[in-house]
């Protein structure tokens, strides 16, 4: 089989070497493991007809089996042994440094990298996520000229010979890209660029902080973007910045907002915003803010500030108490709203506290102002050359306009996109993982990106495609070294993944600006607001299944962005859930509503990144059956895309904006939401007496923190049948700490080979995530509470799925797992049907694993279901095996810490802790025994090993802080 | 008269029917079970040779088998480290020098059919596809590791390899059969260690 | 069977039969061709059977997943009909064994189909707990058998496992004790029969029965025998059915009521099949000298007990529930009264507990189109019992955000018109080739026996 396979993928490659240098890394067993999507069904369902098949098998032989070892094996590789590549994540700009998990030549899963300062051993969702790009089946292998398959050598004398006429014309040049934040690559496109008499590098943002570096270019006098530092910060305002979820530096920014979120002393936080942001959803209080009322709300409270907090404004005296401890950000890209907030941190004397200018943030450097001239100039056809660069700016961007009107149109796009398509030339470059490279997110801190597997297709890195073309070719790492050459120890940084570089660099740039001028009145009407999804941050994921099933924190919903309206909003509308709304500012487009608690009635919210040309390859996702609707909508595609919405105004793109039309079209749809039920009190008319509400997540005010309710005592009727002499494996999960950013899930789904089941199953409510987060409300929906709560098999020592399941394939480990055996599982579901919280996912049809690249991803470790089997969270016991077997080979004992289950290694907010119950030192046990402790449904004395941490909110005026 | 003959052919029908089912039965195995599966490999390597008769340690050429789940199978570059320089039996060797003394010529060197095969892989860079004798379903994960470590014996699974010409599979490699060794293991330690062979089914499923 | 029957008594049998004439009525239905009635319920029968092969194989090709259910959802039609099944399949065996061990002699004339009607029901009902697995090709691992797998056992806490044996056995000694019972009258139509191949057969499946007096007597005490077999398994296999769901942790579920009630709902439900199958029998075959105006009434008064034991059941449930102070539980069964199910669950009260009481009245019970209605209708109702506390227990447990929904696809509903289908099919074939009525056992029963006796 592997032949085949072998022959299969070198098409796909259509790089012989390649081929023959993979060949032996994958003909070990994990070869077998990337066939078994089909082969294991194969073998079970054959297992299955035993009885039939044992006169067959009386003569039956081994299958012919193939063992291919290495021919020169490389030093230092053990088939079967993960190695780990330190590097950097290209999933956004901001940066997270990487551990590539390497299996017999395969990167099949990301960790962060501890020691990093962006990333401290975190991820995002999108990051876990983006592993998938290196197998994507879709990306160009080759690069294409006017459309069809081209060599390198024949692309170069093209472009090299058009670009010769243009620099004897004269011609404008331009350079599109997003915030480059590779010192290198920029050094390359200045040098590339430099040939030209008039060119021009643009920059700009998917999501764009272009307001924030204008507004410091005028107080500060340098266009820099702050380093926000949310760990010094003991009271947080933030205005419509999703800062846990979606703004500039997610992972940081919830690792630094975890810290400070640690009771007792908390740092207090109030969201302004008008769409429930995961950010808001964990503030300690929330303002429904329309987008045209912030500027306003920032110039009030610089008011209450200046007068020194006459007024009695709560928040201002908690931002004056805590003067250079304090933080404000602001996520509206527009300008008043940016310097009031500037004014304030200034009054507030937080820069160079909170707000670090001197070694600023180099996560967002785009300029709309440059874009919006880009493409005026485009939309005159006075530009010659156009390079693309990591950029879609056809689905990114309303009105983009003259691109046929270009001479040389040429794109670095590793896959065709809107843009690429109608590129002249494409020279694909490589996928993050396969290439050198280098970030400077933050000054100072360069981080490294090595690759972690051999190019899969003839690809080249822009960098050396610049090189080519500025007359002195030279190979990336080389480019890379070269620029770095003496200012680090290189292999030291190798292998750290990075290094602090000294910054040669001015005082840190004053204050020279001055209070600003009132801000204009809030435009009457709808306001518009386009925003950026945490499982969708930009459309360049538009490819991603996984995240395209990965249930929005707030909404819940897959395979859709939807018009999020307020109930009021709503029912003034008459509109409900699915009904398909047209949404007019400027352009119009149309979505699917969904109501939204929280929201503000004057806001419709819409997310970005969807309706994109990538999504069209999940036309026919999902099991095959009479009944099956296809995960793309009517538009062939993933969702709408929003682009038409935004607009320029004075220079800057506005995602938010007032005068929009909202109006209901009489057409519905389906949506596939995971969560239908939104709040832990049960309806009114079905309450029990006292029982309105559930008390599945608990929360209190810090007031009662350290009262721990007296625990109720269970009456044993049998002795306790699970000693656990050695290890018992147990988890703890800090709901204050847990802000639902979803990178849990999506790393349990890479580490499990858990399936994408695709909309309709979806819709069916048989999603297959092994951790899932509810999201439940609480409180009047126009002011909602909002908890959130991962949710996975609770390892329950009483099981109730193991006293029922007839075939023994569910039973208790002498370590407190909960053990399933999916080779034993016959199907029965009576376990899931008899598990309280729901924890088990069953497969219900053999979910197509059709591609064969992609399934390069699947973990060896981890057995791929079949049909017809039962599976659930093992507490990825295959880690637990691994850390074991290595602990006896080194003779020395698991220690707290060595095992991390996937979800808790990617947590930003460290609100998972996994670790052994019987070790009372282990900070699980320490955790298991804190006061805010509790288990769900431990009235059933099913007995959960995983613990739950009370959230804590401090919703008091702080006036009457002290009687609580 | 008539009636006797047909009773004892039948008889015999009989007879040699029950002797062909007793040779099927002998030989049946349930599904699964690839017990005494010896099959052809392209290069006719003799463990009898080189583990029994040179006596060399398991481990020089499947070194995998200490740190990693998989044993491995030696790349050619392993097998390269002995037959750089040995390149055919002593016998043929010899053979060659008393007939070149005898003509009066250097030596010309002997290569062995099946060395080959090895030099030819080498060379063109192609592994040798050997075929794989021991394979368990891919619902099981067996770790060499945790057994080299626990110091159990290769030959406790893999039998009596190093007087094997031809790999054979010796054990059934059945769930039962790891069971009991385990239960076994835990009762009487192993080399006269305890050890902790655990039985909980995520040991080996997950 | 020659016990005497008191003369205050109305005859059991109308018509003041002789035995041979007796034996004429019953064959007369196996000896002539199949009427065109029989062959437009056939076709339908049968093609409700296809229906069903249909969509079963068409759900173990493709997956689970073609049935309606989800995560939260687990079991709806399926076990559903399992149950449903199973319970009709009891009145046979109390028809049967139970009356015949109190020597109700009005038994005799319904026992026979009585019995095949249970057969017919466990088959139907055990194809659901192997086609409702992942997995069915390998639904054997149900059943403890020796294997190399260390070995490894099934796991005998499971109430699942108790099913499989439970129904095993219900099926083997009710289809002894039904064969037994059937002997005799294969005998007899052996001896009716011209010799030929027809013949031949029902000379085998008599094995050789003579009529003579030691073979009778050694017939009547295996009968005992097997009735006392029978009777506790009546109790038994629905007990441990009910077991399925009174183990689990579910609100709704979690009841120790269920055994009786599960028993008298069968019981319920399967006197109202009885009396369906009956009252058609009677007309179709011409029966109603056997099957008289006594039998139905009878049947009625039995109904109305054990509609009032599932009404006394269905009370209890929310009393507990109420009283028990545990909110999950409350908020169950309030759900199941009011929330997205309540119509299932006011059809099964509606059909279960009010329908029935209008058997209170002579006049009701005795006009069969309205009492053949009612029957259906409690079918109907027994039907919905078990899909109430299967979907409505589970789809809304503890966890709110668990909640969901459920939705029966096309596959599921032709699965249960298809075991309608295999039901009835049996039925009919039944009524072809074997005696619908014991003769032996309603020959003990005629007033003629007594009349001679008078003379005598």
């Amino acid at each position: 089989m592997e032949k085949h396979y072998w022959r299969s993928l070198a098409e796909c490659e259509n790089r012989g070497e390649l081929a023959a240098a993979a060949e032996p890394e994958f003909a070990e067993s994990p070869a077998r493991e990337i066939e078994a999507g089909p082969s294991r069904r194969g073998f079970l369902k054959a297992a299955g007809f035993a009885l039939a098949g044992g006169a067959l098998a009386g003569c039956s032989r081994a299958p012919g089996e193939k063992a291919i070892p290495y021919a020169a094996q490389p030093e230092g590789l053990v088939a079967g042994r993960a190695q780990y590549y330190a590097s950097t994540c290209g999933a956004c700009t901001a940066g997270c440094g990487l551990l590539a998990k390497v299996r017999d030549g395969r990167p099949i899963k990301l960790e962060g990298n501890r020691e990093q300062a962006i990333s401290r051993g975190a991820t995002c969702a999108a990051g876990q996520a983006s592993i998938l790009g290196l197998y994507d089946s879709y990306r160009l292998k080759q690069p294409l000229a006017g459309g069809k398959p081209a060599t390198w050598e024949g692309v170069d004398r093209a472009v090299l010979e058009k670009m010769e006429r243009i620099r004897a014309g004269g011609g404008a040049v331009r350079y599109l890209s997003e915030t480059v934040t590779s010192p290198a690559k920029q050094a390359a496109i200045d040098r590339f660029l430099a040939q030209f008499r008039d060119a021009r590098h643009v920059m700009y943002d998917a999501v764009s902080a272009s307001a924030i570096l204008d507004a410091h270019e005028r107080t500060h006098g340098a266009r820099v973007l702050p380093h926000y530092r949310f760990e010094r910060a003991d009271v947080i305002a933030a205005f419509d910045a999703d800062f846990l979820g979606t703004w500039i530096s997610p992972v940081e920014f919830a690792r630094d907002y975890a810290a400070r979120r640690m009771p007792p002393n908390m740092s207090w936080h109030v969201q302004f915003e008008g769409r429930l942001s995961l950010t808001g959803s964990k503030a300690d209080r929330r303002i429904r803010t329309a987008p045209g009322e912030i500027a306003g709300r920032l110039a009030q409270l610089a008011a209450f500030i200046e007068s020194n907090g006459a007024g009695g404004d709560d928040l201002a005296a908690r931002l004056l108490q805590a003067r250079g401890r304090s933080l404000v950000v602001c996520g509206v890209n527009d300008l008043d709203a940016q310097l009031w907030t500037n004014y304030i941190n200034h009054l507030l004397g937080n820069y160079g506290a909170t707000l670090d200018i001197e070694r600023a943030s180099l996560q967002r450097r785009g300029s709309d102002r440059d874009l919006a001239d880009l493409l005026a100039e485009l939309k005159q056809g006075q530009v010659a050359a156009l390079f693309i660069d990591a950029v879609n700016p056809v689905a990114d961007l309303p009105g983009v306009a003259g691109l046929d009107r270009i001479g040389l149109f040429v794109s670095f796009a590793g896959s065709v996109d809107e843009t690429a398509e109608r590129a002249h030339y494409i020279c694909p470059d490589h996928h993050y993982l396969e290439s050198w490279a280098d970030a400077e997110p933050v000054a100072g801190l360069v981080s490294l990106t090595q690759p972690a597997i051999r190019p899969l297709g003839s690809t080249r890195a822009a960098i050396e495609t610049l090189a080519a073309w500025s007359g002195h070719p030279a190979k990336a790492y080389d480019l890379i070294r070269e620029y770095w050459k003496d200012r680090f120890d290189w292999d030291r940084a190798l292998e750290a993944g990075f290094a602090e570089v000294p910054r040669t660099h001015a005082a840190a740039p004053r204050w020279i600006g001055r209070k600003p001028a009132p801000p204009a009145a809030a435009t009457p009407g709808y306001a518009v607001d386009v925003y950026a999804a945490v499982g969708m941050p930009g459309g360049r994921h538009a490819y991603n299944p996984f995240l395209h099933e990965l249930p929005d924190p707030i909404t819940k919903t897959t395979w859709d962005n939807c018009a999020l309206l307020s109930p009021a909003a709503a029912a003034s509308l008459g509109v409900g859930d699915g009904d398909i709304l047209r949404i007019e500012a400027g352009a119009a487009i149309e979505v699917p509503l969904l109501v939204q608690p929280g929201q503000h009635d004057q806001v419709v919210s819409v997310a970005l990144g969807y309706g994109r040309k990538a999504s069209e390859r999940f036309a026919n996702l999902g099991p095959r059956w009479i009944n099956h609707k296809p995960t793309i909508n009517a538009n062939g595609r993933v969702g709408a895309n929003a682009a038409p919405l935004l607009a320029f105004e004075h220079g800057l793109l506005r995602y938010q904006r007032g005068g929009a039309v909202v109006a209901k079209t009489g057409r519905r749809i389906e949506l596939a939401l995971t969560q239908t039920h939104h709040t832990l009190s049960v309806p009114k008319h079905l309450a029990p007496a006292g029982g309105e509400v559930r008390p599945i997540v608990r929360e209190i005010a810090p007031a009662e923190l350290g009262k721990p309710e007296h625990a109720e005592t269970h009456e044993e009727l049998w002795p306790d049948d699970h000693p656990y002499n050695g290890h018992r494996w147990g988890m703890a999960v800090d709901l204050n700490a847990c802000n639902g950013c979803s990178a849990c899930v999506i790393a349990c789904q890479v580490e499990n080979n858990t399936p994408v089941v695709g909309k309709d199953e979806v819709r069916r409510r048989r999603e297959m995530h092994w951790i899932r987060i509810d999201r439940y409300y609480s409180g009047p929906p126009e002011d909602v509470r909002v908890a959130h709560q991962p949710m996975m098999c609770q390892q329950c020592d009483h099981a109730p799925c193991e006293t029922v399941c007839p075939t023994l394939a569910t039973v208790h480990s002498d370590e407190g797992l909960n053990q399933q055996i999916y080779n034993r599982c016959v199907g029965t579901r009576y376990c899931a049907n008899n598990c309280p919280y729901k924890a088990r996912r069953f497969n219900w049809f053999d979910y197509p694993r059709e591609d064969r690249l992609a399934n390069l991803l699947l973990n060896p470790d981890v057995t791929v279901r079949s049909r017809g089997v039962m599976e659930k969270c093992t507490f990825c016991v295959q880690r637990i095996q691994e850390a074991k077997i290595e602990a006896r080979r080194n003779g020395a004992p698991v220690r707290d810490g060595e095992i991390h289950t996937a979800c808790e290694q990617a947590c930003p907010a460290g609100a998972i802790v996994f670790g052994d119950l019987n070790d009372p030192s282990s900070r699980v046990s320490r955790l298991a025994h804190d006061a805010r402790q509790y288990r769900v449904l431990d009235e059933l004395n099913v007995r959960p090993s995983v613990h739950y941490l009370k959230i804590v909110r401090d919703e008091k005026q702080q006036g009457e802080k002290h009687h609580g | 008269m008539k009636s006797r003959i047909l009773s004892i052919v039948l008889g015999l029908g009989v007879a040699f029917s029950l002797m062909l089912l007793a040779s099927r039965a002998a030989m049946f195995h349930l599904p699964g079970n690839h017990q005494d599966y010896e099959p052809v490999q392209p290069i006719a390597y003799s463990h009898r040779l080189h583990a029994g008769e040179l006596q060399m340690q398991c481990q020089y050429c499947h070194f995998g088998a200490e740190s990693s789940r998989h044993a491995g199978i030696p790349p050619a570059n392993v097998c390269m480290n002995c037959h750089r320089t040995v390149t055919a039996p002593l016998g043929a060797v010899r053979a060659e020098d008393e007939l070149a003394q005898k003509e009066k010529r250097a030596p010309r060197p002997v290569v062995s059919a099946e060395l080959r095969k090895l030099y030819d892989a080498v060379e063109s860079g192609r592994p040798v596809a050997w075929t794989r004798v021991h394979s368990l379903p891919d619902f099981v994960y067996f770790d060499h590791r945790a057994h080299v470590n626990a110091s159990v014996a290769c030959q406790q699974c893999h039998g009596p390899v190093e007087t094997m010409e031809r790999v054979r599979q010796v054990s059934d490699l059945s769930m039962g059969w790891c069971v009991n060794c385990h239960r076994e293991a835990n009762r009487t330690g192993i080399a006269g260690r305890r050890v902790n062979a655990s039985t909980n089914c995520s040991t080996c499923h997950y | 069977m020659a016990e005497v029957c008191s003369p205050l008594r109305p005859a059991l049998i109308a018509g003041d039969k002789k035995p041979a004439g007796v034996t004429e009525d019953i064959c007369r239905a196996l000896l002539r061709p199949p009427s065109a009635l029989w062959w437009g319920g056939f076709s339908v029968a049968f093609s409700l059977l296809l229906a069903g092969v249909a969509a079963v194989s068409y759900q173990i090709a493709t997956g689970v997943g073609t049935w309606g259910l989800n995560t939260t959802v687990g079991w709806a039609f399926d076990i559903t009909n399992f149950v449903f099944w199973v319970g009709i399949g009891h009145a046979g065996t109390l028809i049967s064994a139970i009356l015949f061990l109190f020597r109700q002699k009005w038994r005799t004339s319904v026992n026979r189909s009585a019995e095949a009607m249970t057969l017919f029901a466990v088959m139907c009902a055990g194809i659901f707990p192997i086609i409702h697995t992942g997995r069915p090709w390998l639904a054997y691992w149900l059943f403890p058998y020796p294997n190399f797998r260390g070995p490894l056992w099934i796991n005998f806490r499971s109430p699942l496992a108790w099913d499989c044996f439970a129904i095993s056995t219900y099926f083997l000694i009710s289809a002894m004790f039904w064969y037994i019972g059937l002997i005799p009258d294969l005998a007899t139509i052996r001896d009716r029969l011209q010799p030929g191949l027809r013949q031949r057969v029902f000379a085998i499946l008599s094995f050789g029965w003579n009529g003579s007096y030691r073979v009778w007597q050694h017939y009547e005490v295996l009968y005992l025998l097997l009735a006392g077999l029978a009777t506790p398994l009546v109790i038994s296999v629905h007990t441990i059915v009910s077991w399925d769901f009174a183990t689990a942790v579910i609100p709704g579920w979690h009841a120790t009521i269920f055994p009786p009630y599960f028993v008298a709902g069968a019981i319920f439900s399967g006197i109202a099949m009885v009396l369906t199958l009956m009252i058609v029998a009677r007309k179709a075959m011409g029966l109603e000298d056997y099957i008289t105006h006594r039998h139905v009434d009878a049947m009625c008064k039995l109904l109305l007990l054990t509609s009032g034991i599932v009404a006394l059941a269905y009370a209890t449930e929310f009393f507990t529930a109420f009283y028990s102070g545990n909110t999950y539980e409350q908020f169950v069964f309030l759900n199941r009264a009011r929330g997205p199910f309540a119509w299932a669950y006011w059809t099964m009260v509606g059909c279960n507990v009010f329908v029935p009481q209008l058997l209170w009245f002579r006049s009701v019970r005795r006009r069969l189109a309205i009492v053949f209605v009612l029957c259906i209708l409690i079918n109907v109702g027994m039907w919905f019992e078990r899909f109430v506390i299967i979907v409505t227990s589970l789809h809304r447990d503890f966890l709110p955000s668990n909640w969901a929904g459920y939705q029966p696809t096309i596959v599921e509903v032709a699965t249960l018109l298809g075991s309608f289908g295999l039901f009835f099919t049996c039925f009919l074939v039944f009524c072809r080739v074997l005696p619908v009525i014991a003769m032996g056992e309603v020959k003990a029963v005629l007033r003629h026996g007594k009349s001679h006796g008078e003379q005598a």
